[in-house]
């Protein structure tokens, strides 16, 4: 694999220290929420009404969560994805589609106010806001870097992809990789077409990704334990968690948005 | 129709329509591609519209990029990545 690394520039770390933030830890939940708190968060944030946050994502169901401006016939397997009880999602960020059962991914949103990306490029922004995960990765002894634009990587494989909206006043940037894969149950329910893969040589579709679990031996425990310390040295953060007005606010838009066909058929 | 591109270290965008007396109709652009703000893929998706079927690649992607409001950010495509997609759908 060759190793275009995505850069930025260095002191921009400095700036985490710039906001006092709140760091919400994983639980279950139905595949809606976590999109419906992506907007109520951002929005929270852009209002000032939340401090910067980071939090963790988890499913209480299987998963494919495709990117705002993915039509679902192209991705998804719908029928397959029916049968295995795979919930399809659509979020409110643009990037690719991701396929998960619960208990295998580690996913995160960041919502913080424009300032903290402010003079970076799209690119760098990116590798920016999830060069701390890379350094707990490299850490934990993967060998793992930012490839442009989107994708946290690895001598092993692609361990995941990150997306990013600006909207609400704020950064939205949500990163999921994959901590471990049902490789057979992936190409069942999701789409990977020859042209996805044209500029990527001739790995096949489950090739492409090396989730963690096949490059240590580290538990996934291990990973959010050593990722939240590590978010906490960077920012002096602290442990917070959902408010119950940002809950009811979330219901309501899984209720009004993300739960409807309107809005996940949105590009059928 | 249906068309596929994927620009070489972007994103993959599809367009998939259905031609009408020799223009095209009901376009549809998807992909993994990123587009900032997300409201400027309306007024591509609109350039679209009406299109003769025998414009050239580079036709479609001046219409293309005439339309995209000044200020927008197109991560990993572009107004020629449409237009080789839309060329492709009607080979």
């Amino acid at each position: 694999m060759s190793r275009t690394e995505q850069h930025y520039p260095r002191e921009a770390d400095a700036r985490w220290r710039d906001y006092e933030w709140e760091i919400i830890p994983t639980s279950p939940m139905p595949p809606a929420m976590n999109i419906a708190l992506d907007e109520v968060l951002t929005r929270r944030v852009g209002a000032g009404d939340r401090r910067p946050t980071l939090r963790f994502w988890g499913w209480d169901s299987p998963v494919i969560v495709i990117g705002r401006f993915q039509s679902v016939r192209n991705e998804v397997q719908i029928e397959n994805a029916a049968e295995h009880g795979v919930q399809v999602v659509r979020r409110i960020t643009g990037g690719g589609a991701m396929f998960t059962l619960p208990g295998l991914d580690i996913t995160y949103s960041i919502y913080a106010p424009p300032d903290l990306v402010k003079g970076l490029s799209f690119p760098e922004s990116y590798a920016f806001l999830d060069s701390w995960v890379v350094d707990t990765y490299r850490e934990l002894g993967i060998d793992a870097w930012y490839a442009p634009l989107n994708d946290i990587t690895s001598s092993g494989g692609k361990i995941g992809g990150a997306a990013q909206a600006r909207r609400f006043g704020a950064v939205l940037h949500h990163t999921m990789t994959s901590y471990d894969m049902d490789p057979t149950l992936m190409t069942q329910v999701l789409r990977i077409g020859m042209e996805k893969l044209s500029d990527k040589g001739l790995r096949s579709a489950d090739k492409r990704v090396g989730p963690l679990r096949q490059q240590t031996s580290l538990p996934r425990e291990a990973f959010f334990h050593a990722l939240t310390e590590r978010f906490m040295d960077l920012t002096g953060g602290e442990l917070g968690e959902i408010s119950n007005l940002e809950h009811q606010a979330a219901v309501e838009l899984v209720r009004s948005k993300f739960s409807t066909e309107e809005w996940t058929y949105l590009l059928p | 129709m249906h068309g596929e591109y994927k620009t070489p270290g972007g994103k993959l965008v599809v367009v998939d329509f259905e031609v009408r007396d020799g223009k095209i109709v009901e376009p549809m652009v998807s992909g993994d591609f990123f587009l900032y703000p997300e409201e400027s893929l309306e007024h591509i998706v609109g350039s679209l519209v009406g299109l003769s079927i025998d414009s050239s690649e580079e036709q479609i992607a001046e219409v293309v990029a005439a339309a995209v409001p000044e200020g927008t950010e197109m991560l990993g495509f572009s107004p020629e990545a449409i237009a080789i997609a839309i060329r492709r759908g009607l080979a």
